[in-house]
């Protein structure tokens, strides 16, 4: 007896395992396909093998043991990538023992925020919703938060969701706060010295970790020179003095933008700007320079009123028509980060193409992040991260019905919907 | 930096010219018209005297004198009902000086100039609740405004709605997530809060006896040395009011249990608990809302800020609603203000919501919240011609607000703005072409 009590629920574990393998081959049929780069399919057909894309086409003959699913009526997209988050970081935002987003003090380059992500975060399956399947994961906080993380949202552990573990680095740029903002000094001249004090400190920080790197280097080619002892943080930053690992810097006034296209230029750093709501102003300089920009929430008000009510959305319409290239991010806070795809719908109520506003979900963040071989649109062998769903995906009341990350079909149930089930059962007296 | 906000300050005003000559009758020609009360009209009129709405129908035909805008087929709501915010206060929000603050009124300290209300007119917005924090188990008077930019703070105040006051329930008069500085205050645990709102009940009735007893001792006195009048207490006298029923209490409350313990305690005093803000599980107990009468305002997905806003979902509302609770969709914040039509919207994706069901949640329940439907929240004849005009129909996706029209009187348009900036703009390249010849 005592034996059966251990041997029922292995054999259970085995028959369950075994049902809930899904089948490594798929194909979806009868779909309105849009694989972003490439021309709309109407009434395609798209199969999934091993977790990539094998084959996108008008007709596709099942090959034995695909499971085929019907998408008659319904539309596949690439999954959604979502240019900056807290996810994984944060559960609760007033409850410090689920938070892990920020560390003390200024200088922690060399934090990978890959060590804190909680891959069973709930957010992570309400963020799903929407189609979201890859997030850039930051940390904030001092002058040198740390290293963000490019995720994709499932998996058992964090290593099974990495799709590059350091993605970028980030620089919390000091900028002039707006009016009496928190303990910022009244005056503006009072306000623009913080500032400097910190850009100075800033900028001498990047010169010890540069000098560091030149002795480095010198001890490398000059065996009687002994190397510096090894400084994690300034190791953290090597790749990124030297133009190899992007560094997400966040400005939304036209002024602070000005000062940090200058100090990326002078400091020779491989700049992804966040926010610029006031990147309208000076769309042109952001071109010239280069520098893709991510999108904050479009939850927001003008950065001044003097920039008109719809300032936030005007200004994505602008920096696309300057060619800049940018994508939409849900602005930090994890447990909206669904709402991804409204922000997408905000610009273009305001004058974005449907067609932009897609790329900005999808193609734009992965080159923006290096990864547009792998995701990003639907093309033949990359990874097979797609949603099927009702309708337009950026109009709130469209349905995602089956959603697939490296090809796999992911229950799309989460904290929310297991709350109505069980809430729905309540009888009403 | 003072001067370019009141220029700009008097720029956003100028744009309001239109609301200074006065419209006796306006007639809006061929808009899709969403009466909320009733079937929506295709292609319909509506005809505004005095800034009442005077008829709805078809192909009206404009009185001499009349103003008449065609909207070519664009959508025409109620003007959106914001049931919950603070925006147009002066200074802070909480008094946090003592527990019970009942004596401090929101009406005293409303701004006009508060650059919020521009914003909400451009979100079709065209009446508010702004109210007294969350630090108190009783808090401050609320005040109901009708966005009049433009007007003074008298000239806001909507005429005729009931009074407000706020009560706060959980975290927040708990002071859970509050930073500790100096002593803490009572009370620390909701045990506490009850207990408070319970003893200031019972002070409040003996405060009222000792006036009874007075003017009665006024009554019955022939000979001999006056009564003395107990000494005027205005915190206990708000309270009193409350007991009388003649403040409408709007009630912050997250979790069910507290919420339940509320209503009870109201119930037992006779006081009229009109809603639950927040209500983040109010979907849990319909059957005791429903019982009670109380009203849910709530948010449609904003959640897990902390823990008593954990255990929720977007469906709550939608859920709420099916099982016939009074459910109003409100802001809490300036920026969500502004996009109330397009939370509306997410009731329909979470919880399958119909489209005037989830138009209701911003427009005539929270005017039942507030007292105020009698005036506002649908498109029938002898309402007031509060309007909100928008792009498309207000729950697709890509809609923009076009129009917001407050007593027939037009306080934000969208076409007259663009015009303004694009003035702006040209003078702003003239003034830069001229610094680039000197």
């Amino acid at each position: 007896m005592k034996k059966l009590s251990y041997i029922i629920p292995i054999v259970l574990t085995f028959i369950f395992l075994a049902l809930a393998k899904t089948p490594s081959i798929i194909l979806i049929k009868n779909a309105t396909i849009i694989p972003v780069t490439s021309p709309e399919i109407k009434n395609g057909c798209l199969l999934i093998k091993n977790g990539k894309i094998e084959a996108i086409g008008k007709k596709i003959e099942a090959p034995p043991g695909a499971k085929i699913i019907d998408a008659s009526g319904k539309y596949v997209y690439p999954g959604f990538i979502d240019g900056f988050t807290h996810l994984g970081l944060i559960e609760i935002s007033a409850i410090p023992s689920t938070v892990d987003v920020q560390e003390l003090g200024k200088f922690n380059p060399e934090l990978k925020v890959a060590w804190a992500i909680n891959p069973h975060s709930v957010h992570f399956a309400t963020s799903r919703v929407n189609g979201t399947t890859t997030a850039l994961v930051a940390p904030r906080g001092g002058l040198f938060p740390g290293l963000s993380a490019l995720v994709k949202m499932n998996g058992w552990t964090f290593e099974e969701m990495v799709l590059k573990e350091v993605a970028t680095s980030v620089i919390n740029f000091p900028v002039i706060p707006s009016r009496r903002r928190g303990r910022a000094p009244e005056s503006e001249k009072e306000r623009e010295k913080e500032v400097s004090k910190l850009m100075k400190e800033l900028k001498n920080y990047l010169k010890e970790a540069r000098r560091y790197m030149e002795l480095k280097e010198i001890a490398e080619s000059n065996p009687e020179i002994s190397p510096p002892e090894t400084n994690l943080k300034y190791e953290a930053l090597i790749p990124v003095l030297k133009g190899e690992l992007p560094v997400i810097i966040t400005v939304n006034k036209a002024k602070d933008i000005e000062r940090a296209i200058e100090f990326v230029k002078k400091e020779k750093l491989k700049a992804i700007f966040r926010g610029c709501l006031q990147g309208f102003k000076i769309a042109n300089k952001i071109k010239e320079a280069n520098i893709p920009v991510i999108i904050g929430s479009l939850y927001t008000n003008p950065a001044e009123p003097e920039d008109g009510y719809d300032a936030p959305f005007r200004n994505v319409v602008k920096l696309a028509e300057a060619g800049i290239i940018f994508c939409f991010s849900s602005g930090g806070n994890p447990a909206i980060a669904k709402d991804l795809t409204y922000h997408a719908a905000r610009a273009v109520a305001f004058g974005l193409p449907h067609e932009k506003a897609i790329k900005a979900l999808t193609i734009n963040p992965a080159k923006i992040f290096g990864v547009d071989n792998r995701i990003g649109s639907l093309e033949t062998g990359k990874d097979a991260d797609l949603f099927i769903c009702t309708g337009d995906p950026l109009d709130i009341r469209t349905e995602i019905t089956n959603l697939f990350i490296n090809g796999k079909e992911i229950d799309l149930s989460n904290w929310w919907t297991d709350l109505e089930k069980k809430w729905k059962k309540r009888p009403i007296k | 930096m003072r001067r370019k906000i009141l220029l700009f300050f008097i720029f956003l005003i100028s744009l309001n010219l239109t609301s200074l000559y006065a419209q006796d009758i306006l007639l809006l020609k061929n808009g899709n018209i969403i009466t909320i009360s009733g079937e929506n009209i295709m292609g319909g009129d509506i005809l505004i005297k005095n800034g009442k709405i005077a008829r709805i129908g078809k192909n009206l035909k404009a009185p001499s004198k009349a103003k008449v805008i065609d909207l070519k087929g664009k959508w025409v709501m109620p003007g959106i009902i914001d049931s919950h915010s603070h925006i147009a206060i002066e200074g802070g929000v909480n008094e946090m000086g003592d527990l019970i603050i009942a004596e401090v009124d929101v009406k005293d300290v409303i701004n006009p100039e508060d650059i919020n209300i521009w914003y909400a007119l451009t979100g079709g917005v065209t009446t508010i609740h702004t109210m007294h924090g969350s630090g108190n188990p009783i808090g401050g008077r609320g005040i109901v405004l009708k966005l009049r930019w433009g007007k003074s703070a008298e000239e806001m105040i909507f005429k005729g709605a009931p009074r407000t006051i706020k009560w706060a329930l959980g975290e927040n008069p708990k002071q859970t997530n509050f930073s500790r500085q100096g002593k803490p205050r009572y009370p620390r645990t909701r045990m506490g809060v009850e207990a408070s709102i319970r003893k200031i009940f019972e002070e409040a009735k003996d405060y009222m006896k000792k006036w009874e007893e007075y003017k009665k001792a006024l009554k019955k006195r022939k000979k001999g040395p006056l009564p003395l009048p107990p000494r005027k207490d205005y915190r206990l006298e708000v309270i009193a009011d409350i007991l009388k029923g003649k403040y409408w209490v709007h009630c912050h409350g997250y979790q069910s249990e507290e919420m339940v313990s509320i209503m009870k305690l109201c119930h037992e005093y006779g006081v009229k608990l009109v809603s639950f803000e927040h209500g983040l599980e109010g979907y849990r107990i319909t059957n005791e809302l429903v019982k009670y009468g109380v009203a849910v305002s709530t948010f449609a997905d904003s959640w897990a800020y902390k823990w008593e806003a954990y255990h929720t979902m977007p469906h709550s509302t939608a859920l709420m609603v099916k099982r016939g609770v009074l459910v109003a969709l409100n802001s809490d914040s300036a920026e969500r203000m502004r996009r109330l039509y397009h939370e509306a919207a997410k009731t329909i994706r979470f919880g399958d919501l119909s489209e005037i069901e989830a138009l209701k949640t911003i427009t005539i329940n929270p005017a039942k919240i507030l007292g105020i439907d009698k005036w506002v929240g649908t498109i029938e004849v002898g309402k007031d011609a509060d309007l909100a005009i928008f792009s498309k129909h207000p729950l697709d996706p890509y809609t923009i607000c076009e129009m917001t029209i407050i007593d027939g009187q037009i306080y934000f348009d969208r076409a007259k703005y663009l015009e303004e900036m694009k003035k702006k703009e040209k003078e702003a390249k003239k003034k830069e072409e001229k610094g680039k010849k000197i």
